[in-house]
């Protein structure tokens, strides 16, 4: 699980905690979301993923401390895949170097933490989920509505983010994953897209980016950003396989 | 007089979390001077403008009467826990909300258990303020705010403390150039990353010991772009805002490196 809300400076930190929990209240929607989060890390993998990216060049820090309040952007996104909590997690922080070098190095490094995540689940013998967090095209509106939950002030904010995002989303349910990536840095641009923090080139550098298909599971908006839910199912393209004794 | 000190400061952990460190010891030992000050000052509520408080929805003001917590820092978490213990001036802070609504900038107050409080915050509140004995009015940098904006909430909150009748130290928290280090270093040999940021500094520094106000206004604009100053240095234009613009001249209390990238104590005079 790779977030954008879990910012860090020097390096690139894996939880490494066993056991987290605690209340995290959002510092843009503390209206909206308070949640009690208990989680198990997967110690193991994590110090593998941090130990590969290391030896690949990267700076990478494991977090020890036990009273550490995972981000909200982790937190959603496991509870709306998997809310039973009950698959272990590493959690990676978003090291901003796309922000702080040009994007195109920052995302240099986001491609070989995925490389390094990669070689960590084969060496463990990890059967893994990738999640990345990050939203499409990113400005969005800077008051909230009264009530905040009126979905008539619900739109894209802008016309062009809109389309920069049903284009990348036409190439992705295509599998045209190197067009993806060749545009990724336009679109970055042109639509502010959130993907710049890095997950998304993460995600797809531990996949080896296949040229499969991407299932979209839904898209809307929330202050006016763009957001799809897609899934890049390995199993049914033949690129890994089913768990053993897992029902077809 | 209402604003009865002002001072800028760094948000960075490490000076509170590991002072015994050589290039931090100055930091640390700037802000228990600055401290001194402020309490010198007798002021009736701490006004705190934190960069490391990122808002993007409308102006926010802390509004939970009392905050008492650990905080672990999303990258420096090896040093261990930030406990904090912070009263709120709820009064002016509600009074704030309503000005800043007045003058046409979306402001809300949060009151809510276990808000993140910012590391900024946190750092400003226990180095300046030991053991809670003064009660903040604490408030967000909204990333979409220009210079412009954050003086007039500088402002807005000078204007609700005379309302009120409240005699103000006004700090603004955040950092000076912002480049650092992104590896390992060996933290007892930490310097300013840049030359050239370092030299635009103690530029900045020496203008504001001057209280050339004219030369700062023309410089900070290049400054905040060419040494990556934090948040465009909006820190420093909430204080000018809550000094009504204008100062005397300032101490340097101390300033240093933090991991590469630039701090400073510095009080403003009257």
């Amino acid at each position: 699980m790779h977030s954008p809300h879990w910012i860090t400076q020097q390096g690139h930190h894996f939880l490494g905690v066993p056991h987290l929990s605690g209340k995290s209240v959002d510092p843009i929607f503390p209206n909206l979301f308070r949640y009690a989060f208990e989680l198990n890390v997967d110690i193991e993998l994590a110090e593998a993923c941090c130990d590969e990216a290391s030896r690949m060049g990267l700076t990478t820090k494991m977090m020890r401390n036990p009273n550490f309040r995972v981000d909200y952007g982790t937190i959603t996104t496991l509870h709306m895949i998997r809310p039973q909590w009950d698959i272990p997690v590493v959690g990676i922080s978003a090291n901003n170097s796309p922000y702080y070098l040009t994007t195109e190095e920052g995302l240099e490094e986001m491609d070989v933490l995925g490389k390094a995540t990669l070689n960590a689940i084969e060496s463990t013998g990890r059967r893994a989920v990738l999640l990345a967090s990050n939203t499409l095209c990113h400005l969005h509106f800077s008051e909230e509505p009264v009530p905040p939950e009126d979905m008539a002030q619900e739109h894209p904010h802008d016309y062009a983010g809109y389309l920069w995002d049903m284009r990348m989303i036409d190439l992705l349910r295509q599998g045209k994953i190197q067009e993806v990536f060749r545009l990724l840095p336009q679109f970055i641009d042109e639509a502010f897209a959130e993907v710049k923090s890095g997950a998304f080139t993460w995600m797809f550098s531990a996949m080896g980016y296949p040229e499969i298909p991407g299932e979209l599971h839904g898209y809307g908006t929330v202050i006016g950003t763009g957001n799809a839910v897609m899934e890049w199912n390995l199993i049914k393209s033949g690129l890994a396989q089913e768990a053993a004794g897992a029902a077809l | 007089m209402t604003v009865v000190s002002s001072f800028l400061v760094p948000g960075s952990p490490l000076p509170l979390v590991a002072r015994h460190n050589p290039p931090w010891t100055e930091l640390a030992q700037a802000f228990e001077r600055a401290g001194e000050a402020l309490a010198a000052s007798k002021p009736d509520t701490i006004v705190v403008y934190s960069t490391q408080w990122i808002a993007v929805l409308d102006q926010l003001w802390q509004a939970r009467p009392h905050l008492r917590d650990i905080h672990v820092d999303e990258n420096w978490h090896e040093y261990g826990d930030l406990q904090f213990d912070i009263t709120i001036d709820v009064e002016f802070a509600e009074a704030a909300i309503a000005a800043t609504n007045d003058t046409g900038i979306k402001s809300k107050g949060v009151n809510y258990d276990k808000f993140p409080i910012d590391t900024g915050t946190i750092v400003a509140s226990t180095m300046l303020n030991p053991a809670n004995k003064l009660p903040l009015a604490i408030t967000s940098n909204n990333v979409y705010h220009d210079w412009s904006m954050t003086e007039s909430l500088g402002r807005i909150a000078a204007d609700q403390a005379a309302t009120l009748g409240r005699r103000i130290a006004v700090v603004g928290v955040g950092g000076l150039s912002g480049s650092y280090f992104r590896h390992d270093i060996d933290i007892a040999e930490d310097r300013i990353a840049s030359e050239s940021e370092d030299q635009w500094n103690r530029k900045i520094l020496s203008l504001m010991e001057q209280g050339d106000l004219a030369a700062l206004r023309e410089q900070c604009p290049t400054y905040a772009a060419e040494a990556r100053v934090d948040m465009g240095f909006k820190h420093f234009a909430f204080l000018l805002g809550a000094m009504g613009g204008t100062f005397s001249c300032a101490v340097v209390h101390g300033y240093g490196p933090l991991y590469g990238a630039g701090g400073a104590v510095v009080e403003f005079k009257r």
